[in-house]
């Protein structure tokens, strides 16, 4: 029959598929950096392009109208890539030797070392082109992130996450807890019966399945002790007591009833627009988010510094930043640095940017703006930018991320998906986690 | 048959020559063409089909067979962008210690034992079902189990984590109505499994059972008519006559339909991420998250080589035990 296929037929359709997929989806990549920064070229003036994602793109394209009237002769193209979309294109022009990129990317602390690592032509060294004089322009614990193995300027950082607890203040009243004596996490979990029991709300939610691999609270309960996945010199610190005493708070937490599943689709913004949600352990981008996204809740929600992981202990952290970059192959890498630096040095236009897409400024002379220090109604009045500025002020340690971040945060959130639905001890849990992310990277476990 | 180059027309330049009664017309230009093959006319009957294949073998050789080679080569080295040192099969004998690629692979295979059966079993009743006279309004009946197949697999991942969810979701509500406690869909590790083998189960009987009528249509009536005079009843015209009529269908979506699942990517990843715990975590998921999170290309390129001979060795193996004997 002619519609049939011989077995050879077969045999060919199934090792070419097979073998076209996979390798397709490899292929090319491998070879990347090729040409790198010496397909580049330092000119100053025409169309550049910048790659971002939603509200921080739409405020960066509030910055175009000046800069273009500022620096005649560059004309700036502002794209929403989406996120994560935005990750797989910059990725892919890596590895492509820098084919295709924007002039001007906008990268998250947690794709920024991984790229400086394994692409080191890919972002163009920005020292050359004066970023070094920005250094102390800039909050701690985030020019540490954008110096590259060559010593040199790779980004400047825009966007800074301070962490705050916020709380439904009504809960609060109605469950008597004062939130003045929540110092550490262990008075929050012993305040969280008496909360449930007065309004039927649990303390916070958390992906328990780690579908979407959100660790941000776990590691901000190892940041708030000084700690992270590596150490300062890259080992592995994922089964270090600070990591250990993270995932254990959690499970107290999960243990007592007080975790709430916010697993797929939507399922804790509901769960927070029905007020089952007595707390937010959220950076400072939740503070305009939380309110545009529940006008109904105005002036129940108040802010405090968060609990510190262990009693006595630190009461700050920086969950994470956002940076501007150039791509190394840009054809004008000196108008493209002019754009980032207009952008993020002057305190009129982050602060413009601030004001439209809520991104928390890393620009230290930012915080000099009245807004700064002015009421917010739906917190009640209360002053809550200040508090993260002050949180920032009293000194959030650098976080090194490495280039092997995210194989880190997968181990760490199949650690915390078995400590949650299998009942795993975390101790145990974390040490295989370690042992894997040490066999997996070659890096050293830290003593 | 194809004519030789000397007994064509000769080309307009030897036909002036021959007409203007110059010593070269004495049949010499005959022999003076053949020794000039640049001369030779590009369009012949024998150039024609080269000439038709050649965009698609360019294509294969650029977009296939290139980066397949490649792929081997960047599997044999590990390094960073353009500097990559040769280590020869480190990255295949890393993949042999690995407990994720373990783990990957596990899933993938008990995806495919349940699945593909499950589907391909659904689809051949759904076709005979659609091949039957005494449907009513069979076109609307056929759009209907085929318009899942034409959905996006983002899409498609991206509703059944609407559907699954434990506490809102569609599901759970129809479960309800029937005094069924809530599942856990994408919460546990047994029911994330049965929700990945559920979305891929909807997605592609519709098209697999398409398949399948198109063979059912294409058995001869006389065959069951004969039958039928025998004396054989349904299920032995079954076995007898469609189902050994059906075999070169039937081979064709169990072949495809096992690469299908051993290349599943897009639904697990969006409807759980390859969790809980890893236990829909599928090799093609490992070697995306190697190659475009790790930025490890060496060893996701291993994990790619790693696969296709998977996926080469259950393709014979298929073929061997169903395929036609000869």
């Amino acid at each position: 029959m002619s519609h049939q296929l011989s077995r050879r037929q077969i045999l060919h359709l199934a090792t070419a598929t097979a073998a076209g997929l996979g390798l397709t989806a490899c292929g090319g990549s491998g070879s990347g950096g090729t040409g790198g920064a010496d397909d580049g070229a330092d000119g100053d003036s025409g169309k550049i392009t910048v790659w971002s994602w939603t509200t921080a793109a739409e405020a960066l394209r509030g910055v175009v109208p000046s800069f273009e009237r500022d620096n005649p002769g560059i004309t700036v193209d502002v794209q929403d890539l989406g996120n994560p979309a935005i990750w797989d294109k910059i990725t892919v022009g890596l590895a492509s030797g820098g084919k295709g990129l924007a002039d001007v990317m906008h990268i998250g602390v947690d794709y920024l070392p991984g790229y400086m690592e394994k692409f080191p032509q890919g972002l163009a060294d920005l020292s050359k082109l004066g970023a070094d004089r920005h250094k102390d322009a800039f909050v701690n614990g985030l020019w540490p992130t954008v110096i590259g193995k060559d010593r040199a300027v790779h980004a400047l950082p825009w966007e800074v996450n301070p962490l705050g607890l916020f709380y439904r203040h009504d809960y609060f009243e109605k469950a008597d807890v004062d939130p003045a004596s929540i110092a550490s996490w262990d008075d929050l979990i012993a305040a969280g019966p008496k909360i449930r029991a007065a309004t039927g709300a649990q303390l916070l939610g958390l992906d328990k399945p780690g579908t979407t691999q959100d660790m941000d609270f776990f590691q901000n309960l190892m940041q708030l002790q000084g700690a992270f996945y590596f150490d300062a010199e890259g080992k592995v610190t994922l089964a270090s007591d600070e990591a250990v005493q993270a995932l254990t708070v959690i499970k107290r937490l999960n243990d007592a009833g007080l975790l709430a599943d916010t697993a797929g689709q939507g399922t804790w913004k509901r769960l927070v627009g029905q007020g089952k949600l007595a707390t937010v352990p959220y950076p400072a981008w939740a503070i305009e988010y939380l309110a545009t996204k529940f006008p109904a809740q105005s002036g129940k929600w108040r802010v405090i510094q968060p609990p510190a992981a262990v009693p006595g202990g630190g009461r700050s952290a920086i969950v994470n930043s956002t940076f501007l970059t150039v791509s190394a192959t840009s054809k004008r890498r000196k108008a493209a640095w002019r754009f980032v630096e207009y952008a993020l040095t002057k305190p009129a236009e982050i602060n413009r940017m601030f004001a439209s897409g809520g991104v928390f400024p890393a620009l230290k002379g930012a915080y000099a703006d009245p807004k700064f220090s002015a009421p917010h109604p739906f917190y009640g009045g209360q002053k809550v930018l200040r508090s993260f500025v002050d949180s920032l002020e009293s000194g959030a340690g650098a976080t090194n991320f490495t280039g092997d971040y995210s194989r880190a945060l997968k181990l760490a959130s199949d650690a915390q998906s078995q400590v949650l639905i299998k009942g795993a001890d975390p101790a145990e849990a974390l040490k295989a986690a370690a042992k894997q992310l040490a066999q997996q990277t070659g890096r050293q476990q830290a003593a | 048959m194809s004519l030789a180059p000397s007994e064509r027309a000769p080309a307009s330049g030897t036909a002036t020559a021959t007409a203007t009664g110059t010593p070269a017309g004495r049949g010499t230009p005959r022999r003076t063409d053949r020794a000039r093959p640049g001369r030779r006319r590009l369009l012949t009957r024998e150039s024609v089909p080269y000439l038709l294949i050649m965009p698609a073998v360019l294509g294969f050789a650029i977009f296939k067979a290139y980066p397949i080679a490649a792929s081997f080569w960047i599997s044999l080295t590990t390094g960073n962008g353009d500097a990559r040192q040769f280590t020869g099969l480190a990255n295949y004998r890393r993949l042999l210690d690995d407990p994720l690629f373990w783990t990957a692979l596990k899933n993938t295979a008990l995806i495919l034992v349940v699945q593909v059966p499950l589907m391909l079993g659904l689809a051949l009743l759904v076709a005979l079902g659609l091949n039957s006279t005494k449907v009513w309004l069979r076109p609307l009946w056929r759009l209907g189990v085929f318009v899942p197949s034409l959905t996006g697999l983002v899409a498609a991942g991206v509703m059944f984590s609407v559907i699954l969810n434990r506490d809102a979701g569609l599901l759970n509500w129809v479960l309800s109505l029937f005094g069924v406690d809530r599942v856990n869909w994408l919460g546990s590790t047994f029911w994330a499994r049965v929700g990945v083998v559920l979305v891929i189960t909807w997605h592609y009987t519709g098209y697999n059972a398409v398949m399948y009528l198109a063979g059912l249509q294409g058995i001869p009536k006389e065959l069951y008519e004969a039958a039928m005079v025998d004396g054989a009843g349904p299920i032995r015209r079954f076995v007898s006559i469609t189902l050994p009529q059906l075999r070169p269908i039937l081979l064709l979506t169990v072949v495809l339909s096992t690469i299908g699942t051993l290349q599943l990517f897009d639904e697990p990843y969006v409807l759980t991420g390859g969790g809980p715990d890893n236990a829909t975590l599928t090799v093609t998921m490992y070697l995306y998250n190697n190659g475009f999170k790790y930025f490890d290309f060496g060893y996701a390129s291993a994990l790619a080589y790693a696969l296709a001979l998977i996926v080469s060795v259950l393709g014979i193996l298929q073929v061997r035990l169903m395929g036609e004997r000869r």
